[in-house]
């Protein structure tokens, strides 16, 4: 076998981030020499999960600049014995997506065969926080319908109101379609809202649920985005079984995916090396010159890696808070034979929460809530990953999102936060491009849905290194290495 | 959860391959190896041997194919024959022509009568061993002791029914696979009801009713799955009576399938099973309660408010309407069927029917093109009109003329219906000056 040195590797990918190791999957059948770097000595980059003894590694080197997108990191635990439990009963996701059914991520797993090794659980409901008109109240959690069932049974809107949301969902789902395109194109760039208001005659109410839908960041997505993504949503429900229009994987959402296909990269061929990076790289060359942080200096036809040079001036923030509750009432499924979700979307709206100085919050805060079904934490506990676009109230805010949160599903007793990990990460709007014989992906977008755009980059990465053998009607379409179940079993 | 690819097998989509050489070599081999297991049965069958090999051989041909009934009735042949075991008073555990007399229900008890079919036909070893021959089914059930004896079991009693709750976990285990490779095999489901009527002869009374119960659970995974499944909700239906029977501790179910009716309903409104369902238990559920007029009226006006609600959503279904036309007619003719609230008085009834027609009207704000709710005004105004025995009045009049017109635009398929409909209720008129010629809106 030959050695490092000596293999004229057919590329180098930097990074086992989503994108780089759906690459990788995608050239395990490939016949090509895939060497597989990351300087972390974890799998997952940007999107990995983290027990709670890497997290506190991973804060230290944030704190110290070396990691990339990330910023102001910091961990708070209470003292004393809050039943938190050892650090390997967790794995705490910092990309915590939601992938929707409809998503062709789901789709190129399957065909690759890869979805095999991955197990995937139900997104369950979506909901908004009420705060209490009462101080001496409890604010409360109202379920967004978004089914024409979910209409049917909701007590919070009216009938007429419910009968403009049906016209609505009707219309969503066949937006792209004439007379529809018509009554929204000239507002494809306008607030959702607006348009939401003007031709649905919708009230705040009713646009904040649909708005909510969209998990739009900054609550203020534009017309032609926000029917996309809803439509995507509402077509999605059911797709997979009744009653949930999304997925989560378990053990630690997207960053399982990336373990998984670098796994099926690995058992095709190709070469892994943790804790190595590029120390160097000289790609006026062909083949191109890489002297790698481990000091060996390798030859290279291609080189994929990560653009995290410039980005854009925004950030969001994020607080991951371990809770001493199971939080079923969270969890149940209201629809007959649906299985039992692990995920719960809560959103904040705008003007729902106020900072300790007593200002209103101008953006929505997003909390998707994860059971220990998702296998992130224990059987009695629950993970909260609260969201907000960055600004300069955001930790503050965030913090006021938990502690109200946990009053409004507090029974007996309020649930006790057992661990909290806060951090920023800056957004870029930067696009993956090939740049002659490297390929650069953009950073990972910092949404709370899947975006099946993120694809397109890993298809036109998998083209490059290939070049003139990329063979169309193979790209993630695999057979079972395994081989197909042997009718003579039962023969015998 | 997993996720599945749906359709095919193995995740390989099934195409229409070419076969090389080798792979139709295989299958030679494959049908040669098959048709010597039949052969093989066929011998064992002719020299009469029900014993563990021929059980054992129905299960690999089964396994094959399982639409082969006659290998599905040689194994029930070697269960009763031997595997299944024996009372200590000696009798045939061979009840199986007493459970269709048992039947309190008008589906069919196919594999029931399948077996007992059988017992007339052929002759069984175990009518050998009590010396009987070419017994009748009837002479059968007054000669054999009820599986319900009040006798205490003994301990080869208890032995032997812990062996047959064996067989039948085990075989009814057996049939899931094929099931879910064939679910519309009839010979599959015929012997998976055969076996669980034959748990209710030999096995104790909570034994027999928990694996019921279990079947309940299937019905309901079965009509998860697909919750317009005409012949899952009979089979449900089938289920049920038979947990309700008398052998199985005679307890109603009625208020817990009403409360199941009410969860499908929630999961799809257009669950046309679903409703009928409902409309089917009212009856019986409101006896049950014992409900004096108060309660009725209260339920009543429950389950109105209820399909308005689902018609506030989902006016373009027919389901939810054919519900309210139940409804609305439980109200306005009760004679001759058991209504919900019988002691309403006309002005009542009145009231009623005038309030949903309003209702109803109020739909039209936002569903201006919905033929139904169209329909179904013109209808309860014409029942109405009949109910108060008086033509209509001319704001009524009004409203049918334009509805009808309506009708005519949104439905031109049935213009002649909207038209004989026109006619038969006087809507149309004749204009001054024309006399004899009525003139069609």
């Amino acid at each position: 076998m030959e050695s490092l040195t000596d293999t004229l590797w057919d590329v180098v990918i930097c990074g086992t981030g989503l994108q780089q190791s759906l690459l990788a999957l995608a050239l395990s059948r490939s016949d090509k020499k895939v060497l597989h770097i990351d300087p972390n000595d974890f799998y997952g980059d940007a999107e990995a999960a983290f027990s709670l003894q890497e997290v506190e590694s991973w804060v230290e080197k944030v704190e110290a600049g070396k990691e990339g997108l990330f910023r102001a990191a910091s961990v708070e635990k209470p003292e004393g014995d809050t039943g938190l439990s050892f650090p390997r009963a967790y794995s705490l996701a910092l990309a915590p997506q939601l992938i929707h059914a409809r998503s062709t991520l789901l789709s190129q797993l399957v065909s690759s065969r890869a979805y095999r090794q991955v197990e995937f659980l139900a997104v369950g409901s979506f909901s908004i926080f009420k705060p209490s008109p009462d101080p001496s109240q409890n604010p409360t959690l109202v379920r967004i319908p978004s089914t024409r069932e979910d209409v049917f049974s909701t007590t919070a809107i009216s009938a007429k109101a419910k009968r403009g949301l049906m016209k609505f969902l009707k219309f969503v789902l066949d937006y792209d379609s004439t007379p529809q395109t018509d009554t929204w194109q000239p507002h494809a760039d306008a607030p959702l809202a607006e348009f939401l208001l003007k031709e649905f005659k919708m009230d705040e109410e009713l646009q904040t649920y649909i708005i909510t839908l969209t998990l739009s960041l900054d609550g203020k997505i534009n017309t032609r985005d926000g029917l996309a993504v809803i439509r995507r949503h509402l077509s999605s429900m059911g797709m997979y079984g009744p009653g949930f229009a999304a997925l989560y994987p378990k053990w630690g959402g997207l960053s399982e995916i990336a373990q998984v296909s670098c796994r099926a990269s690995a058992v095709g061929g190709a070469v892994y090396m943790l804790g190595t990076g590029v120390k160097m790289m000289n790609d006026q060359e062909d083949p191109i010159v890489v002297e790698l942080t481990s000091g060996d200096t390798i030859k290279t036809r291609k080189v994929v890696r990560s653009n995290e040079g410039a980005t854009d001036e925004s950030s969001i923030n994020r607080l991951v808070a371990v809770v001493g509750s199971s939080l079923k009432s969270l969890f149940e499924s209201t629809v007959e034979g649906a299985p039992t979700p692990a995920v719960a979307i809560v959103a904040f709206p705008a003007g729902s929460l106020s900072t300790t100085a007593g200002e209103a919050s101008q953006s929505p805060v997003y909390l998707s809530v994860h059971s220990g079904d998702t296998g992130e934490c224990p059987a009695n506990q629950s993970i909260l990953y609260f969201t907000t676009v960055s600004e300069p109230t955001s930790q503050d805010l965030l913090q006021r999102a938990l502690y109200s949160f946990l009053a409004a599903v507090a029974g007996e007793t309020v649930p006790q936060c057992l661990y909290k990990l806060q951090y920023k990460q800056l957004r870029s709007s930067l696009q993956s491009q090939p740049n002659g014989l490297i390929f650069d992906f953009a950073p990972p977008a910092s949404s709370l849905a899947f975006d099946d755009s993120t694809l397109q980059s890993v298809h036109d990465a998998w083209k490059m290194v290939l070049g003139d053998d990329a063979v169309e009607e193979e790209y993630l379409t695999f057979t079972d290495r395994e081989g197909a179940m042997d009718d003579d079993e039962i023969y015998d | 959860m997993v996720l599945k690819q749906g359709g095919s097998q193995h995740g390989i989509a099934r195409t229409s391959r070419v076969r090389t050489e080798a792979q139709k070599q295989q299958d030679l081999e494959r049908i040669q190896k098959y048709r010597d297991l039949e052969s093989h049965l066929r011998k064992l069958v002719s020299a009469s041997d029900y014993s563990c090999d021929t059980f054992d051989l129905t299960t690999k041909l089964l396994k094959l194919n399982p639409e082969y009934y006659t290998a599905w009735n040689v194994r029930r042949r070697t269960l009763i024959s031997g595997l299944f075991s024996r009372r200590s008073d000696g009798s045939s555990c061979w009840r199986g022509c007493s459970s269709s007399s048992r039947c309190d229900t008008t589906t069919t008890c196919s594999a029931a009568s399948l077996s007992s079919s059988l017992t007339r036909i052929l002759p069984s070893r175990a009518y050998q061993t009590t010396g009987r021959s070419g017994t009748t089914a009837d002479q059968d059930v007054s000669d054999a002791a009820t599986p319900n004896d009040t006798t205490t079991p003994t301990p080869e009693d208890e032995e032997s029914q812990k062996k047959d709750s064996e067989i039948i976990k085990s075989e009814l285990f057996f049939t899931i696979p094929l099931l879910l490779e064939s679910p519309k095999c009839y010979w599959i489901w015929s012997y998976r009801l055969w076996i669980l009527g034959q748990s209710v002869l030999l096995l104790p009374v909570p034994i027999a009713k928990k694996i019921w119960q279990e079947e309940l659970g299937l019905a309901s995974k079965m009509l998860a799955k697909d919750c317009r499944n005409f012949h899952a909700w009979g089979y449900r239906r089938h289920v049920v009576s038979r947990l309700e029977s008398k052998e199985l501790g005679g307890e109603s179910l009625v208020e817990s399938e009403f409360a199941y009716t009410d969860r499908m309903i929630r999961g799809d409104l257009s669950n046309f099973s679903a409703w009928h369902s409902r409309s089917k238990l009212i009856p019986r559920l409101l006896n049950e309660r014992v409900a004096g007029e108060k309660e009725r009226k209260g339920f009543l006006d429950a389950e109105l408010n209820q399909i308005r609600e689902a018609l506030n959503v989902g006016p373009e279904d027919q389901s939810l309407w054919y519900y309210h036309q139940f409804l609305i007619d439980n109200l306005v003719s009760p004679v001759g069927r058991p209504t919900i609230v019988p002691t309403l008085t006309v002005e009542e009834r009145v009231m009623y029917l005038t309030n949903e027609i309003t209702e109803i009207k109020d739909l039209l704000e936002d569903y201006k093109d919905v033929k139904l709710i169209y329909e179904a005004l013109l209808e309860y105004t014409l029942g109405l009109c009949q109910l108060i025995e008086r033509k209509p009045e001319e704001d009524e009049r009004q409203d049918l003329i334009s509805w009808v017109k309506k009708l005519k635009e949104l439905d031109p398929m049935r213009m002649g219906r909207w038209i004989d409909l026109e006619r038969d209720s006087g809507l149309t008129e004749l204009l001054p000056g024309w006399s004899g010629q009525p003139k069609h809106y």
